[in-house]
């Protein structure tokens, strides 16, 4: 099968404006866009994206893939190849474009600092944690740092999406010493935190369901 | 220039684990050519091996990885290993790593191959990535200065000591010099020297390659692990936990073929065993389709399936359009960890002062010629840890560095400014590329034999006559990927290199290591480390000895 894809490109030292270029690419039933995007740069050597470890684990490659952001490695080509046999990929949004589908991850990076994202141990823990309690960090704990929830949902609360689920896995961590209390930081009603839990999962490609978490 | 105490070249496991372990105060930077939660560490499912079980010790620990290995690991490593293990796990518990649990709490641990017991802590089968990011968690804790997506170029040597790096920044397409009073390479694995292998695209062995260029002694090259279950075609990783939790390999005639080759053991064999037992009975016309076996969890339930394999399961329907819980999973060896690196003393020291190495990169030889699932993530931690707490100790305080740096400096600037855009018709990176790893995956695999690891070496130095004879991309670009590809190509040249001329020199089979003209281990000629530095001619090899402290080689059978 034959595909056309056309993808977003700027590069800062000669373009004033990103603009669209066509590649044909064939591709097979079982591939992902990745694979496409691999195959393409063999063909033009020039084209920038980020890939790592092409089984949806690095979080390396989140771009925006038929008016979708995902990541280009969990994407099929099947599922997303328009009928006209065309695809669109540009780079996330609400991320600043660097070169062709990079784009600036430091400031993603930088807004996980404000909920403090680290388990801040309480002293002369025993190191036991219930399957219960274990059950409940699994979820947010399985985040991938990709940037797509960023990209994708615009919630009203005072820290970003990616750093929220970060909050949460630590606000349900028994060893942790701030605990639920740090669920203040985020500024958010019970509503919106049952808002954002339903996006997350529809946007996330971990599929990650938020565990209950009170607010008080 | 840029100037840091300590300077960590990765920034996975074993880089993170150092940085965070240095003492406080020490001004630690990591340099990474990706970001670090995007390292290869987190792409590992199984678990952490440590002896914490009330039924277990060390010294079945240690035993195990001794055999494992087919008696060539280090046993004083071996012991440090397996000895730091428990405590290493119980740091990490306090540091918040997000286990799965026992019904009383405790961190939950599962039978991985080779092992007498079930000693691999996991989180579900994302194990590397949660610890992965609790240790990334714990170096913003620390303020460790994190360079992200900054690459190796060369490293310095003045005096016979290392006097600094030189680094390439893709975002901006600069060079940088980077000074230091010691430097840690834990730059993990070169898999990508294989068509077939489990590794992400940036394992291609940076670390390694620059090390050995720059005067570093690497050892036991020949080593290279091949992983029994891959997804077949795409090659990734389907954890052994899918068989630690009980699933089973089928041929094509519906046979348990494990039982014929190891019948106490089974499917939980040592991953060289099973792999070898796969392609036999590939041989002998027991394989599906073009070419692979079932791995079937189908009789472990949904709710197992779900519960401790969920990545597994993703992976299956994904890349594979296998529901595992209802049909079993096609799978084929394919490359996954290398045994050899670069060589290493228990402090982590290399021979050139100044230089450490850690983790996958080194060869401290805590896995002989076979590594065991669940010990190359506890050697992440607990040789990182230990270079982390030692790096002072051994940073250099011979004279104040000279002029050599900058002189590499503008060596690499006028190569880069040099550089043309390729042109239509040009030989290619990416086509020196294709022909090294399938000359890699089809003449140094499961299965070695004289006379084609003597065509791989040198077909690979055919190779590296045409990449020399290739025109360097444009250098001076912002994420020049194009460039880094033209970089990491001359250093996975470098690997295969020395990976096909250890195989071809070893005439004995050993551990992952199996050589069909010489079917038999051979302790008499061949019980040594492979050592090779590099000459002007090539490479240049010579033995060392292994350390044998508490078991003595006997026959291995599974």
């Amino acid at each position: 099968m034959r595909l056309t894809l056309n993808i977003n490109r700027f590069d800062p030292q000669t373009d004033n404006k990103p603009y669209g270029r066509e590649y044909t690419v064939d591709w097979e039933q079982h591939e992902t866009v990745l694979d496409l995007l691999l195959k393409t740069r063999r063909e033009d050597p020039s084209l920038a994206f980020r890939r790592s470890c092409r089984s949806s684990i690095c979080g390396s490659c989140a771009m925006l893939i038929a008016d979708r952001s995902q990541l280009a490695c969990h994407t099929l080509v099947r599922e997303v190849a328009g009928d006209g046999g065309s695809l669109c990929i540009k780079p996330l949004p609400g991320f600043r474009q660097l070169k062709d589908l990079v784009v600036e991850m430091d400031p993603f990076f930088d807004a996980l600092k404000r909920v403090l994202p680290w388990v801040i141990t309480v002293p002369q823990h025993n190191g036991l944690v219930s399957q219960e309690d274990s059950e409940r960090i699994e979820p947010p704990a399985t985040c991938i740092l990709c940037g797509v929830c960023d990209a994708e949902v615009r919630q009203s609360g005072s820290v970003t999406p990616a750093a929220l689920v970060k909050n949460v896995r630590l606000a349900v961590d028994p060893r942790d010493a701030l605990g639920i209390n740090r669920m203040k930081i985020t500024g958010l009603t019970e509503e919106g935190l049952q808002t954002f839990r339903e996006l997350l999962a529809s946007v996330c490609p971990k599929g990650i369901k938020l565990p209950p978490v009170a607010l008080e | 220039m840029i100037f840091h105490d300590v300077v960590i070249v990765g920034g996975g496991l074993t880089g993170l684990m150092a940085a965070v372990e240095a003492p406080p105060g020490t001004d630690v930077a990591v340099i990474s050519k990706i970001y670090p939660t995007r390292s290869h560490s987190g792409a590992a499912q199984g678990g952490f091996n440590a002896a914490l079980g009330d039924d277990d010790s060390v010294e079945d620990h240690l035993f195990d990885t001794v055999k494992g290995g087919d008696y060539l690991g280090d046993q004083d490593a071996i012991e440090v290993l397996c000895s730091e293990g428990p405590e290493v796990i119980r740091q990490l518990e306090r540091m918040g790593v997000p286990w799965s649990r026992t019904p009383d709490g405790r961190p939950a641990q599962r039978s991985l191959g080779g092992a007498g017991f079930p000693r691999a802590c996991y989180a579900a089968d994302i194990s590397g990535h949660v610890v992965l990011h609790t240790l990334y968690e714990r170096a913003l804790a620390a303020g460790v200065r994190i360079y992200p997506e900054w690459h190796l170029v060369e490293l310095l040597v003045e005096d016979g000591a290392l006097a600094g790096l030189l680094v390439y920044d893709l975002a901006t397409g600069r060079l940088e010099v980077v000074r230091c009073r010691v430097a840690l390479l834990a730059t993990g694995g070169y898999g990508r020297i294989f068509r077939k292998t489990t590794n992400g695209h940036a394992n291609t062995g940076d670390g390694t390659a620059i090390a050995y260029r720059a005067g570093a002694v690497l050892a036991d090259m020949e080593f290279v692990q091949f992983h029994p279950t891959t997804l077949c075609g795409t090659n990734i990783l389907i954890s052994e936990a899918a068989r630690g939790e009980g699933g089973y390999l089928f041929n094509a005639v519906g046979e348990r073929f494990m039982a014929r080759y190891a019948p106490q053991k089974m499917e939980l064999a040592p991953r060289d065993v099973v792999s070898r037992s796969i392609f036999q009975e590939i041989k002998e016309g027991r394989g599906l389709g073009n070419g692979y076996v079932h791995l079937d969890l189908t009789h472990l339930g949904v709710d197992k399936i779900t519960r401790r394999l969920p990545q597994v399961n993703d992976l299956a329907r994904i890349y594979a359009a296998v529901d595992p819980t209802q049909a079993p999973i096609p799978i084929e060896p394919a490359q996954h960890y290398s045994m050899g690196g670069i060589r290493v003393n228990l402090s982590c020291e290399t021979n050139i002062p100044g230089l450490l190495a850690a983790g996958e990169t080194a060869n401290v030889s805590v896995h002989g010629a076979n590594r065991l699932g669940g010990n190359s993530l506890l050697e992440t931690v607990v040789f990182g840890r230990r270079a982390g707490r030692h790096m002072l100790k051994a940073a250099d305080h011979s004279s104040p560095p000279r002029s050599s740096l900058e002189l590499a400096l503008a060596r690499w600037q006028a190569i880069f400014s040099a550089g043309k855009p390729q042109e239509p018709g040009d030989d290619s990176a990416s086509a020196i590329r294709d022909a090294m790893s399938r000359t890699m995956t089809d003449k140094v695999g499961v299965f070695r034999t004289g006379e084609e690891l003597r065509e791989a070496v040198e077909e690979i130095a055919a190779l590296r006559r045409r990449y020399g004879a290739l025109r360097v991309p444009a250098g001076e670009h912002p994420f020049n990927y194009q460039l880094i590809e033209h970089l990491e190509l001359g250093c996975l040249l470098e690997l295969s290199e020395v990976t096909a001329g250890a195989a071809y020199r070893r005439t004995e089979s050993r551990g992952a290591h199996y050589r069909m003209d010489h079917p038999l281990r051979d302790d008499a000629n061949w019980l040594h480390h492979t050592l090779v530095r590099r000459g002007g001619a090539g490479p240049v090899y010579e033995a060392g000895p292994v350390s044998i402290t508490r078991f003595q080689p006997e026959t291995r059978g599974y």
